[in-house]
């Protein structure tokens, strides 16, 4: 399969420093995820829960890395406290690259609950957000990920069926 | 012992180490005995004690002890599995095991009653676990330092706490310090 979409995505992120990345798995990461498990010059391990992940980025960077989490939007629900009272509280730079599932496109109903609500959830977090719905908005990654750094603050960057529907 | 004389008795072993503190009266009784630079004191974020050392031990080269609690370990099994897989050889996960919720008023925990966390630790697959008394735990430490291999101890202690006040101590101010003595 050609993962020119996740490449880029990749690509963009490691050009603007994230050199640390753990994952919890979506069909719409698979890709960005096959190429991390190949990648020599980056850190990358799977973790076992969204709020795991979250401890391990700030590990990383209280080690002078910038890190990144793959994770569902699913995943949020369970990174709240995580979120608040680590990432936020220690003001740790972090991008969370997350699969817009529920959103059009998405083939399973239980993933629409949590999906409607992730705009306004990411709002109401004050976490600044990139949605990807086409190859050219990942052009927009490096400003993004260059604002966690100087903010100091996590973001987040939505991708959707319709940006990886080459892939799936 | 309780968990204060063994935080006592584990101060000189951290000299160089860098130490992830959970959150609560952990943190605040090993402030109240000695604080250092090389101390991380979580502050917030119950459950990610052992997830903070691991991610920080696979970015430096210094010894990296996450100075966890059998209530907190047990909000993220699932951290064991991948420390299990993932740990580089100088991580050390230092359970201080009294089998109750110190910080929120001494309720049990499941350690007090059927379930052991070195088994579980081994059921995940670390490879090197010891489960000790609480006096014990600074010779036990010291071996695991020098032997530069990932390891999990339990150290069971007694239940109770030290009254001590919260650590006052800002989180960028917290942060900034820790970071510059990891690059030190």
């Amino acid at each position: 399969m050609i993962l020119s979409v996740s490449k880029e995505l990749i690509n963009n992120l490691k050009s603007a420093g994230v050199d640390f990345f753990v994952s919890v798995p979506c069909k719409l990461l698979a890709g960005q995820i096959e190429l991390l498990e190949k990648d020599k010059d980056v850190y990358y391990l799977p973790v076992t829960r969204e709020e795991e992940g979250f401890g391990l980025c700030a590990g990383a960077n209280l080690g002078g890395h910038f890190p990144c989490i793959l994770m569902q939007d699913s995943g949020l629900g369970n990174s709240v406290n995580a979120l608040r009272s680590l990432i936020q509280f220690f003001q740790i730079p972090v991008v969370m690259l997350m699969s817009y599932r529920g959103a059009p496109g998405e083939p399973v109903p239980a993933q629409v609950p949590m999906g409607n609500l992730i705009p306004d959830f990411l709002r109401l977090m004050q976490i600044p957000v990139l949605y990807c719905s086409e190859q050219k908005d990942l052009d927009d990654i490096g400003s993004l990920v260059t604002h966690s750094k100087t903010a100091e603050c996590p973001v987040a960057i939505l991708i959707d069926f319709h940006l990886m529907e080459s892939e799936i | 012992m309780r968990r204060y004389e063994l935080i006592e008795a584990l101060i000189p072993e951290f000299k160089e180490t860098l130490v992830i503190c959970n959150i609560g009266i952990p943190s605040q009784e090993m402030f109240s005995i000695r604080d250092r630079d090389n101390h991380f004191y979580m502050l917030g974020s119950m459950g990610l004690c052992s997830s903070i050392g691991l991610g920080l031990s696979m970015t430096t080269d210094k010894t990296v002890v996450s100075l966890e609690g059998d209530g907190s370990l047990l909000m993220n099994l699932g951290s064991l599995a991948t420390i299990a897989n993932h740990a580089p050889k100088n991580f050390i996960l230092l359970v201080i095991d009294n089998g109750t919720y110190g910080s929120t008023g001494d309720q049990p925990t499941f350690t007090s009653q059927a379930t052991s966390l070195s088994e579980i630790a081994s059921g995940a697959g670390c490879a090197d676990v010891i489960e000790c008394d609480g006096q014990d735990a600074p010779q036990h430490l010291r071996t695991a330092i020098s032997a530069g291999c990932a390891s999990v101890i339990v150290a069971k202690v007694e239940s109770g706490n030290e009254a001590c006040p919260v650590v006052p101590l800002h989180p960028i101010v917290l942060r900034e310090r820790f970071k510059k003595f990891v690059i030190s």
